[in-house]
């Protein structure tokens, strides 16, 4: 009962996103870089075509066959411990360190694409 | 579908997770331990022909024996000073905050910028 109330509650509520931000009475027109590592991201497409290079450049597979939907076991004929050395080169293309149990789950250039994509650190 | 079927196949699936982050931890430390690139490649085909070599293997329990000689392997050859991405925990640049650009001045009032 509490908890159909609080959903129906939730449902109508509806919270404006501000936006602008306003510090000091002057509004910031343009974002700092805090770091190193630059805080730009990368867009959708650099990435979707990084990872297809990489994945072309793999040794077993026919680059031809690579598009960004493709599964690497069913589509490319690779086996599992390919997709590991895929996800291994993925991450040293994008800087990144993926923990061993979410390396695991990536086997398909989506699952990759939008881990990366997502990822804050990859660059 | 009968349960020891059910039991035989979830049995399967944790031993090829095992295996695949196995290999892949084994082949980040091959990296490791590679003072050049082009060795690391000799290594890396010398490790996967390891796997690859168990690949017909058949018995499940036999499999479980020799994924925990392999785990056994991995650890007593382990890198002592392993590789890792700066911003990732224990790398050089963890927990670090770069320094503010010139320009920006930092007022100490304690909280009472906004009272008087």
């Amino acid at each position: 009962m509490a908890s159909a109330l609080r959903s129906a509650v939730l449902r109508r509520i509806q919270v404006p996103i501000a936006r602008s931000t306003v510090i000091n009475g002057s509004q910031m027109t343009a974002v700092r870089s805090m770091s190193s590592h630059g805080d730009d991201h990368l867009d959708k497409q650099e990435v979707v075509d990084r990872v297809l290079e990489v994945i072309k450049c793999f040794p077993k597979v026919d680059p031809s066959k690579v598009n960004p939907d493709v599964h690497f076991q069913k589509d490319l004929g690779l086996d599992s411990l390919d997709t590991v050395e895929i996800v291994m080169a993925l991450e040293e293309e994008f800087k990144l360190e993926i923990p061993d149990k979410e390396a695991d789950k990536i086997d398909s250039c989506p699952l990759a694409i939008e881990y990366i994509f997502n990822h804050p650190m990859s660059s | 579908m009968s349960v020891g079927t059910a039991s035989y196949l979830a049995r399967r699936a944790a031993q090829k997770e095992r295996v695949r982050i196995l290999y892949r931890r084994a082949l980040k430390d091959t990296l490791n331990w590679a003072v050049h690139r082009h060795l690391f490649y000799s290594d890396a085909d010398a490790l996967r022909e390891k796997f690859e070599a168990n690949k017909q293997v058949a018995d499940v329990d036999v499999i479980d024996r020799m994924i925990d000689a392999g785990e056994t392997t991995y650890n007593k050859w382990r890198h002592p000073d392993p590789y890792i991405v700066p911003w990732a925990p224990g790398g050089t640049k963890f927990c670090r905050n770069p320094t503010p650009p010139p320009g920006i001045e930092i007022i100490y009032n304690f909280g009472r910028e906004d009272n008087d």
